[in-house]
């Protein structure tokens, strides 16, 4: 399935380590993207009215500064702002499957805070997240319903919330030795 | 018996006589004078030359190309040529000869500018004339400069007074129409010391065939004067476009020149600048967006003669179906032209397996403190943007799209007028919807 259809499907990908793409204003990219996506699925397309509206509702809940919108696409953000770029543009386009590729690399505690408090915002019982990541501290923010661990492409075990600090405390060698058994 | 054997210079020019000069005050006939003088000694520029290395003239060479008189254009034929909201001082050219039904100038003596046709200024304004015509294209090794000075029917004058500027733009536009039709407009551009001026000149075809277009440039720069040109290639398919622009500027002046070849079947562009004084800065700018077959060939020469003057250079290429670009830079940095600035930066993108460019740098230095430097980029997309695109729900043309925007955009930002600009996107956009 191509990409830009996998995105009208409701599939979004929040990137490790999101790219820049100088020359283009992110308004003008999050404005082409959502209106892409509406006319995939038949919808309307967003009057500027409404999508300035919609913008600087999603501005305010993820905490991106009006500043870095005029910008373009991720040129010049630190970690953090790149980070908060991506849970913005989730908030925008709105998907059924959210999936977060190491949200929490390289980000300080206050960026965590935002980045998770938008998730959270996010979440309702139309649509689901995939967080990836390998440490405790985002799920001390995003916590989660269940926890797999994969190893070499398999989920090779499951659980709640509480797997995930077992895992924080004792490591991962000990799921991969009872596998071995 | 001894045979004859016409060389293709010959019988280019035998194609040209018929058009009489000798109306024209004496001074401006022997500038024409010594441009046929120069050409009887030049070979028709051919792939073995160089300079031409990548641009193959045969087409021009093989055709019968003669001046024609001016056609009537119905103003109402004009409006497609004008630009929206830009409200600007319009100088209309048939084939090289002046329209002045079509044509808005500007006469006043006494006021802070003059904007007419030259051949009115070669006439009512001779003291302002003469000391420049001609003077920047003197080189006897030049083909199409030499023919231009030879052959050129009319062109745009702009002259600007010490400290004054223009109260509105200038746009001239060249209009080709009729089959076999050669054009040799020439524009003459002064702008005396502390003076600004902003020009747009366009170049569009009506009805032709096929036309040959041989237009040039000369401008003048005054001390501390500010002096920017818009230059818009945008004839039908079949026609050849050679463009010389000339310029001199004087110390603290500033020059710039944006170039933008839309639509031809073969262009080729000389810039020549000389900082013959201290503090100058020029500005050499190229978007080029080619699709179809043409080709269109870029060459710049910005020679720093004294020093403490900055030059920078970005043309940026993007180039789809079997069009092909060239580029070739030079800079001279002349010995004593210490504390230089040189900065030339050619970018090109390739859309199709047909598309070529070509890339060549010539720095010549020969002083020892300068910065000088030079760079390429020859590629494709940056797969990982157009992914990241893609990935938002970006459908893949319209990505492109959106990569190729801010890609030409950079060198784009150098229109200051806005609806020169908006203008601009309009024709790139245009040229390229169609072939995605």
């Amino acid at each position: 399935m191509k990409p830009e259809d996998r995105a009208g499907e409701g599939v979004f990908l929040a990137f490790q380590y999101p790219v820049e793409i100088p020359g283009v204003s992110n308004i003008n990219f999050i404005k082409t993207a959502v209106n892409e996506v509406r006319e995939y699925k038949g919808q309307p397309v967003l009057e500027t009215k409404e999508f300035v509206k919609l913008l600087k509702d999603k501005q305010t809940l993820v905490g991106l500064s009006g500043k870095l919108a005029n910008r373009s696409v991720n040129e010049g953000f630190s970690g953090g702002e790149k980070k908060r770029n991506e849970i913005f543009q989730m908030a925008m386009l709105n998907p059924k499957l959210g999936i977060l590729d190491e949200t929490d690399s390289g980000l300080d505690i206050d960026a965590l805070r935002v980045v998770a408090n938008g998730v959270n915002e996010l979440k309702s019982k139309e649509n689901a997240f995939v967080v990836i990541t390998h440490y405790q501290r985002l799920l001390d923010y995003i916590v989660p319903d269940f926890v797999h661990v994969l190893y070499d492409g398999k989920i090779v075990k499951t659980g709640t919330k509480e797997l995930a600090l077992e895992l924080e405390e004792k490591g991962y060698d000990w799921i991969i030795d009872a596998l071995k058994k | 018996m001894a045979t004859l054997t016409l060389t293709d210079t010959d019988r280019f020019l035998i194609n040209q006589e018929g058009q009489d000069f000798s109306h024209e005050a004496k001074t401006f006939i022997k500038i024409r004078e010594l441009a046929l003088k120069n050409l009887k000694n030049l070979d028709f520029p051919t792939p073995k030359m160089e300079a031409w290395k990548y641009t193959n003239l045969r087409g021009v060479a093989k055709q019968e190309f003669r001046p024609q008189s001016a056609i009537n254009v119905v103003c109402s034929r004009l409006k497609s040529h004008l630009i929206p909201n830009l409200d600007a001082y319009v100088l209309v050219f048939v084939n090289g000869f002046f329209a002045p039904e079509l044509s808005k100038v500007k006469e006043d003596k006494d006021g802070d500018f003059i904007v007419t046709n030259l051949n009115k200024a070669k006439s009512s304004f001779i003291k302002l004339v003469e000391p420049h015509l001609g003077f920047l294209t003197r080189d006897k090794d030049q083909f199409f400069a030499n023919l231009n000075a030879a052959f050129s029917q009319d062109g745009a004058f702009v002259y600007v007074k010490a400290g004054k500027q223009l109260d509105k733009p200038v746009h001239v536009i060249n209009l080709i129409d009729g089959d076999l039709v050669v054009a040799y407009p020439r524009n003459l551009i002064i702008a005396e010391q502390n003076a600004e001026a902003n020009i747009i000149v366009s170049h569009e075809t009506l009805d032709t065939a096929v036309a040959l277009n041989n237009t040039v440039n000369e401008v003048f720069v005054g001390e501390g004067a500010h002096v920017h040109i818009d230059k818009i290639q945008n004839e039908n398919t079949n026609t050849y476009h050679i463009g010389g622009d000339y310029a001199e500027q004087a110390k603290d002046s500033t020059f710039t020149i944006n170039t933008i070849p839309v639509n031809g079947k073969l262009i080729r562009n000389n810039v020549n600048i000389l900082l013959d004084g201290e503090g100058c800065t020029a500005n050499l700018n190229g978007a080029v967006c080619l699709n179809g077959d043409i080709h269109v060939d870029n060459q710049t020469y910005v020679d720093h003669a004294k020093p403490n003057c900055e030059s920078h250079e970005l043309y940026k290429c993007v180039v789809n179906d079997s069009a092909s670009s060239i580029f070739n830079g030079k800079i001279f940095v002349n010995k004593i032209a210490q504390k230089t600035n040189a900065f030339q930066s050619n970018a090109n993108i390739l859309l199709s397996d047909n598309a070529k460019a070509y890339s060549k740098p010539q720095l010549e230095i020969y002083a020892d403190d300068v910065k000088c430097s030079h760079g390429c980029t020859i590629g494709q997309f940056d797969e990982e943007a157009l992914f990241y695109l893609r990935a938002r729900g970006i459908r893949e043309a319209t990505a492109k799209k959106v990569l190729l925007d801010a890609f030409i955009g950079e060198v784009l930002d150098n229109i200051k007028i806005e609806a020169v600009r908006t203008h601009v996107d309009g024709l790139i956009a245009k040229n390229f919807d169609s072939k995605k």
